[in-house]
């Protein structure tokens, strides 16, 4: 060890040795066999990522790697190790999505440009064309030991015959020598050679489905079970030029927007995805989906989200206070029963409260219609379907807005109401003035939370009533109970296909409406707390 | 000495992690097995049970995954490039042009198979001249009756309306013909009976998407006929499927147009029904959607012509393809001449001028427009005809925006 450097970073470091040498040795081992694990199953992702040509994520999961490593291994590093886990999750599970997302919004990624460029040009140089005055046939195959193939093909018309080898000329029948054929013109058998019956080709038809029979001036592959063609690659791509050349025409194809297309306008199918710039944007500005009904969206949104919060709170706050005081008989019991809707899965609840509410069928329609005559439309009319789903918001949130009151109001110290109720103060203005302004400050940064996750709560939506019923006379299909996000929804995924570069684009904008707004509320809480400070 | 300790470590965790990782790659290779098939609940367990006999027979591995048949399109749509998806899968043909589109799935030659098929299956699995897929079994709607309400099948809405008009009035049924709300698939084929459409087709039959007839006056007519019913209080919004099926179970319905899927929940709940054909309004009788599911073979498939054969040889025979196909017609000819079910029979009769479901792309632009116009309706929102016009002006624009203009 030698010398004691009098030094603060050579006491760490003599720290860190005794640390280590204390340290059972078997712990120590188990951590980096840990390590090793980790770093076995990140070299896993990168080599498979690479293999899909995926490689900005394989280079974030190879450095995101390299920094746990380091922060394990490097002693100076030591503290970043228990904030590693969480950051590599960050960088993976959120930034690394975000990122993706805004690159998308860049894109024409969706329906008719869902491959990469390279898959769209493997696909089309794999596909083949029958050439003019090219011949198909019925073949029969063979095989042997070695597991050589030939086979015996007989023109469709039933003229020619022929002995055909991968990579020679094709044999005419008369001098195949093959010997006795079968009532079909098929030879029983070739010397050496086995014949391949029809139940068994499946065996050898990836096998023959690799060869090409006869030679360059008549090459027949293989087509299905029966049949061969003389088949031709029909495209093939010139990797310097950029261009996609159709062999049987001539004919050219450069890529425009990720479509190869021809002088004359011919575009081939599939397409690929390419960057295009702003244009997911300007669609976005010039989209009949920003006109019309979309401020209607818009408001509503809000609505239902500080709805759906107040409710939960109002309700949730009701009940803590009459928890937290009521001497009530089997107080503990209470408590439990009003928590079963916190522990019932949110869409179990949603979809049995959707049962109730159905008209002629549901326990509320019917309970109201034996009351009152009628029963209001509850997803027929636009106010009655938000109405609903407010009362469906309130039933799923007010347990958790109980149980946090619950904590914050045994947080308030009792004396403060001692000295109100001498000063005078009636209960009404000790609520008031007291308690909820206590509580905010507790419970405004839950309140946020809450309302941004309501802000996009787009099971509740779906599952309530599909975001319906419709608007009438919306410039695209939109419903009166559609929030931002149902929305973004129906715009981006109509039901036969994905837009996901406008939807993408569509999300960078509800992030910056809901970031703008959590800033705004924000500001609130501070306000809050100063007046806090007053108390 | 800790260089020395981290430089051991270091080392250690080197090799180890290569050696991990090395394994693991190399395992991931030669793991699969020759193909791998999507399906759903109902053809999954039957591909399942017979794989063995497969493997035995065919020398052929077959790996098979089960997927919500509602999930087995995006799935496939995001796995397949990604190079996760199936050699073959099975679908509705109504997903074809978007899977064409998008370059996911490979024209298949059933070769002298082809002929064993009935021909509304492959005529609905072909797309641009092209056949796509291997059909299984076909669908379509038909009428529902129930005989002790209804003994004798009517021929024309007016007669199915003045019927329940009267069970209603004599208090016999909730309901005398019951409609489930905002869904297009079921109004089509009353939408028809009045000479409405969605799109128009060409003499070969492809539909044509430049061609909208959602605003068509047949359409209209039908719209306006919705309407009077809902004005009469004979037919009531808000009734979703389940609903509707549920009340025609329980006999509170005497009428119902709906598919072979509700066949076993009718007999479970033992209503004695009967099937008759889409009765006729002013434009003569109502022509269903018909619906086909087949087998798909990826364009991401290592071995396409593995996967062909597959198909043709061994799913392709009476013992496989009785077994896949469930309360529906078998699309498969020597199948289809086995099943005696007289219910099926009556869906075939029903079926006979059925108009294949659109499989153009466009018709993804389709639907929600038109299930809220036929809502407005329901709800008394708009005019028929606005909310028709409406619709079909949403579905140009969304085509146009679609398409890039």
């Amino acid at each position: 060890m030698g010398t004691i450097n009098r030094t603060a970073g050579g006491l760490k470091r003599l720290s860190a040795i005794n640390h280590i040498a204390s340290q059972n040795s078997f712990n120590l081992i188990l951590r980096f066999v840990a390590l090793a694990v980790i770093d076995a199953f990140a070299l896993w992702f990168v080599i498979r990522l690479t293999q899909d040509k995926n490689l900005p994520l394989a280079a974030l999961i190879a450095a995101t790697t390299v920094g746990i490593n380091a922060f394990y291994l490097h002693p100076r590093m030591g503290p970043f190790r228990w904030f590693s886990p969480g950051l590599a999750l960050m960088i993976l599970m959120v930034l690394y999505p975000t990122l993706f997302t805004v690159y998308v919004a860049f894109t024409n990624w969706g329906t008719g440009n869902l491959l990469s460029k390279t898959q769209v040009i493997e696909q089309l140089e794999s596909r083949l064309y029958a050439p003019e005055g090219s011949q198909s046939y019925q073949w029969t195959g063979f095989v042997n030991e070695a597991g050589e193939y030939k086979l015996w093909l007989i023109s469709d018309d039933g003229s020619e015959a022929f002995l055909a080898r991968p990579g020679e000329a094709l044999i005419p029948a008369a001098e195949a020598h093959v010997g006795e054929l079968d009532a079909d013109g098929v030879p029983l058998s070739i010397e050496g050679f086995e014949r391949i019956e029809r139940n068994q080709v499946i065996r050898h038809i990836s096998a023959l489905g690799e060869l090409t029979f006869g030679d360059e001036g008549r090459a027949v592959q293989v087509t299905n079970t029966t049949s061969a063609a003389e088949l031709r690659p029909k495209f093939t791509y010139d990797a310097a030029r950029d261009v996609i050349v159709d062999l049987e025409t001539g004919k050219e194809f450069t890529p425009i927007d990720g479509t190869f297309t021809a002088d004359d306008g011919e575009q081939l199918s599939p397409g690929f995805f390419v960057p295009v710039g702003f244009r997911n944007f300007n669609r976005l500005i010039n989209s009949a989906a920003l006109r019309g009904a979309f401020s209607q969206v818009f408001v509503w949104t809000f609505v239902h989200a500080i709805g759906a919060v107040f409710l939960q709170f109002v309700v949730g706050l009701g009940l803590a206070l009459l928890l937290n005081d009521a001497q009530l008989p089997g107080m503990r019991y209470w408590r439990t029963l009003i928590l079963i809707p916190y522990a019932v899965p949110t869409f179990i609840s949603m979809i049995i409260w959707r049962g109730m509410f159905v008209p002629g069928q549901g326990i509320i329609s019917t309970t109201l219609t034996d009351i009152f005559g009628s029963s209001p439309a509850w997803f027929g009319d636009g106010t009655w379907a938000k109405i609903g789903i407010l009362i469906v918001q309130m039933w799923i949130g007010f347990p958790y807005m109980m149980l946090i009151s619950l904590g914050a109001l045994q947080s308030i110290p009792s004396d403060i109401y001692e000295a109100a109720k001498v000063d005078g103060a009636n209960a009404i203005q000790r609520f008031f003035r007291m308690t909820l302004p206590l509580l905010l400050i507790t419970l405004g940064p839950l309140l946020i939370a809450s309302f941004a996750f309501n802000f996009n709560n787009f099971n509740i939506i779906r599952i309530y009533n599909q975001g319906g019923p419709p608007i009438a006379g919306a410039p695209i299909p939109t419903g009166q109970t559609d929030i931002l996000i149902s929305y973004t929804f129906r715009v981006a995924f109509s039901d036969g296909g994905s837009d996901f570069g406008f939807a993408s684009t569509i999300t960078i904008v509800i992030f910056i409406v809901v970031a703008l707004v959590t800033l705004f509320n924000f500001r609130f809480t501070r306000a809050w707390e100063e007046a806090g400070e007053n108390v | 000495m800790i260089r020395k300790s981290n430089l051991f470590v270091i080392s250690v965790v080197v090799i180890l992690s290569m050696m991990l990782g090395l394994v693991s790659v190399a395992a991931q290779d030669d793991s699969g097995a020759d193909l791998v098939i999507w399906a759903d609940e109902n053809v999954a367990p039957v591909l399942d049970g017979v794989k063995d006999s497969f493997a035995e027979d065919f020398g052929i591995t077959v790996e098979i995954q089960q997927i919500d048949f509602g999930n087995l399109r995006t799935q496939f749509a995001v796995a397949a490039p990604a190079g996760e998806g199936p050699d073959i899968l099975i679908g509705a043909h109504d997903w074809l042009g978007e899977f064409v589109s998008n370059g996911l799935v490979l024209p298949v030659d059933l070769g002298d198979k082809a002929d064993q098929f009935v021909q509304v299956g492959l005529d609905a699995l072909t797309f641009d001249g092209q056949l796509y897929g291997m059909p299984f079994q076909t669908e379509n709607v038909a009428l529902f009756r129930n005989v002790d309400l209804v003994p004798e099948p009517v021929e024309t809405l007016d007669e199915m309306i003045e019927i329940a008009e009267q069970l209603q009035a004599e208090g016999l049924v909730q309901q005398g013909y019951v409609l489930q709300q905002a869904d297009p698939f079921h109004f089509f084929g009353i939408q028809t009976a009045f000479g409405g459409g969605v799109f128009g087709q060409d003499e070969a039959g492809n539909y044509l998407p430049d061609e909208l007839l959602i605003d068509s006056e047949g359409s209209i007519a039908a719209a306006e006929w919705l309407d009077e019913q809902v004005k009469a209080g004979n037919l009531v919004g808000g009734i979703d499927g389940d609903a509707a099926t549920a009340m025609f179970a329980g006999g509170d319905a005497a009428f119902f147009i709906t598919g072979p899927w509700n066949l076993q929940n009718f007999r479970d709940a033992g209503v004695n029904y009967a099937i008759d054909p889409i009765p006729a309004g002013d434009a003569g009788p109502g022509r269903p959607f018909s619906g086909v599911r087949g087998f798909f073979v990826s364009a991401f498939s290592d071995d396409p012509l593995l996967a062909q054969t597959f198909l043709t040889e061994v799913v392709a025979t009476d013992g496989v393809m009785s077994q896949i196909v469930s309360n529906r017609a078998s699309a498969f000819i020597p199948t289809l001449e086995n099943q005696d079910d007289p219910d099926l029979a009556a869906f075939a009769i029903a079926g006979e001028n059925a108009l294949p479901m659109p499989a153009i792309p466009e018709m993804g632009n389709v639907w929600a427009a038109w299930s809220d116009a036929i809502t407005l309706v329901f709800n008394q929102d708009a005019t028929p005809e606005e909310a028709f016009t409406n619709a079909a002006e949403q579905i140009r624009t969304l085509i146009a925006e679609g398409s890039g203009e």
